[in-house]
């Protein structure tokens, strides 16, 4: 192992731990809050089965804000929320919200997407052998949809390792951190390499994987 | 059977179908034809509330639809078999849960349900293609799952919307034989949308002509296979025959 990484193999592990931290919380933020709100969304525009101009609406232009922000302003702009939840704005912990909410923004788009992606009449069978609509998303949505979701899902973890990588900014650390701190700034452009270097096989590993999962659960 | 009782229903100020009234009878194949346009699949879709009318009431066995609570309707919809054009199969499951699908709303046992399944799919003669999925089915092939995912739960009512008009020639016999048998082995009653004569005539005891969203009438096929008709009406039909149709 290059003497540059064994220099600092303590710090470089608490990053990456920190970087999955940050990104685990992120995912499950995606998955059990995400994936509802983007059913909500698809269920609620006109013509579907929860139609309500009001709610597709006001989730719309909800989802539609926070993925304007440029993140770098959701994660200042969103302290005093950060604050008044976990009692602090700084550090891994109190990174994880404004990630989680960015994550549940980005996810339950690309779920809306995946699900208008079903065919209609799929829909209209389900219904129309008397489904309920909870029975309709659970045993039809979900089922013709999950590898769109899967794929989404590996789209929004590529991007919620590239957002973990600012959360310097308010002490949440990580790789992404590290990298700025210990290679760009202590100027070990070697360093920072291996940093990305780290980040691109973690990209890589979880396309591939997601890439794969959704293959085998694609049968369309 | 099924009652239609002056019902209407308007897509974005078109007018689809006009206070149409029509009734199903107990055990009857009844057919209804007409152009693109005419309103016979959103008249079909009214009959089980897959689209609610603007005005007018649906009745099934005597209960009005439009009246019951949400959780009875789905249960008179468990009573309703229905087929479409494009079969709409989830194809991310096999044929077997494809078919178990409406047995698991029903909630019916889990042994009950594997026994189900393989009736209706020894009915329409795909018992050796449970496990396949949808993909690796022909047209024909998806329609019989289709036919065998709506008859699970024991439906007194089919409604076929345009069943054979993806399908070629052969496979459509094919697929109006199995109709025929849904209807006199099991004693269902059949309706059936389509823009075909041929379809029509080999499998209906009535048919109802629709035209503009209306009905231009309703008459009984003699088992000779010639409508006893007006002069209008045969007109209409054999335009249909030939592929035109007023409004093609």
């Amino acid at each position: 192992m290059p003497d540059v990484l064994l220099q600092y193999e303590e710090e470089i592990k608490l990053a990456i731990l920190q970087t999955f931290a940050m990104v685990g919380v992120s995912v499950l933020a995606a998955i059990l809050l995400g994936l509802p709100l983007g059913t909500l969304l698809f269920l609620s525009r006109k013509g579907q089965l929860l139609a309500n101009g009001f709610v597709f609406s006001s989730l719309n232009l909800l989802v539609n804000t926070i993925r304007s922000f440029p993140f770098l302003l959701l994660v200042v702009f969103l302290i005093p929320f950060t604050r008044l939840l976990l009692g602090t704005a700084i550090g891994t912990a109190a990174a994880t919200v404004p990630l989680a909410i960015i994550a549940i923004a980005h996810y339950s788009r690309l779920v809306e997407q995946s699900l208008l992606d079903v065919p209609r009449g799929v829909i209209e069978a389900a219904v129309s052998m008397g489904a309920s609509t909870r029975e309709v998303v659970l045993k039809f949505l979900f089922v013709e949809a999950r590898s769109g979701l899967v794929l989404g899902l590996t789209t929004s973890i590529v991007s919620f390792i590239s957002y973990s990588t600012i959360m310097g900014v308010v002490g949440g650390g990580g790789i992404g951190d590290f990298a700025i701190r210990y290679g760009y700034q202590q100027f070990q452009t070697e360093l920072m390499m291996y940093m990305i270097l780290i980040m691109v096989v973690l990209v890589q590993l979880i396309q591939f994987a997601g890439t794969t999962l959704a293959r085998v659960l694609d049968k369309r | 059977m099924i009652t239609l009782r002056t019902v209407s229903k308007t897509f974005s100020e078109q007018p689809v179908v006009k206070a149409v009234s029509l009734s199903i009878d107990p055990g009857e194949v009844h057919g209804i034809i007409g152009a693109s346009g005419a309103g016979k699949s959103t008249l079909l879709r009214l009959m089980n509330l897959l689209e609610r009318p603007d005005a007018g009431e649906v009745e099934f066995d005597g209960q009005p639809l439009m009246r019951l609570p949400e959780r009875r309707l789905r249960h008179v919809r468990q009573e309703i078999g229905m087929i479409f054009q494009h079969f709409h199969l989830v194809s991310n499951k096999t044929v077997e849960q494809n078919v178990d699908a409406p047995l698991r709303i029903a909630r019916v046992s889990k042994k009950e349900r594997s026994v189900r399944v393989n009736e209706c799919l020894r009915f329409v003669g795909l018992e050796s293609f449970a496990g396949k999925y949808p993909a690796e089915l022909s047209g024909g092939q998806k329609q019989r799952v289709a036919i065998a995912r709506a008859l699970a739960n024991g439906p007194r009512v089919l409604l076929c919307d345009e069943p054979t008009s993806s399908l070629d020639p052969g496979t459509t016999s094919e697929i109006l034989r199995v109709l025929q048998e849904v209807n006199r082995t099991l004693g269902v009653t059949v309706v059936l949308v389509s823009h075909e004569m041929d379809v029509i005539k080999s499998l209906c005891d009535r048919v109802t002509v629709m035209e503009d969203g209306e009905i231009r009438e309703t008459v009984r096929i003699e088992p000779a296979g010639i409508p006893s008709i007006d002069s209008d009406a045969i007109w209409f039909l054999t335009q249909l025959t030939e592929g035109g149709g007023p409004h093609a």
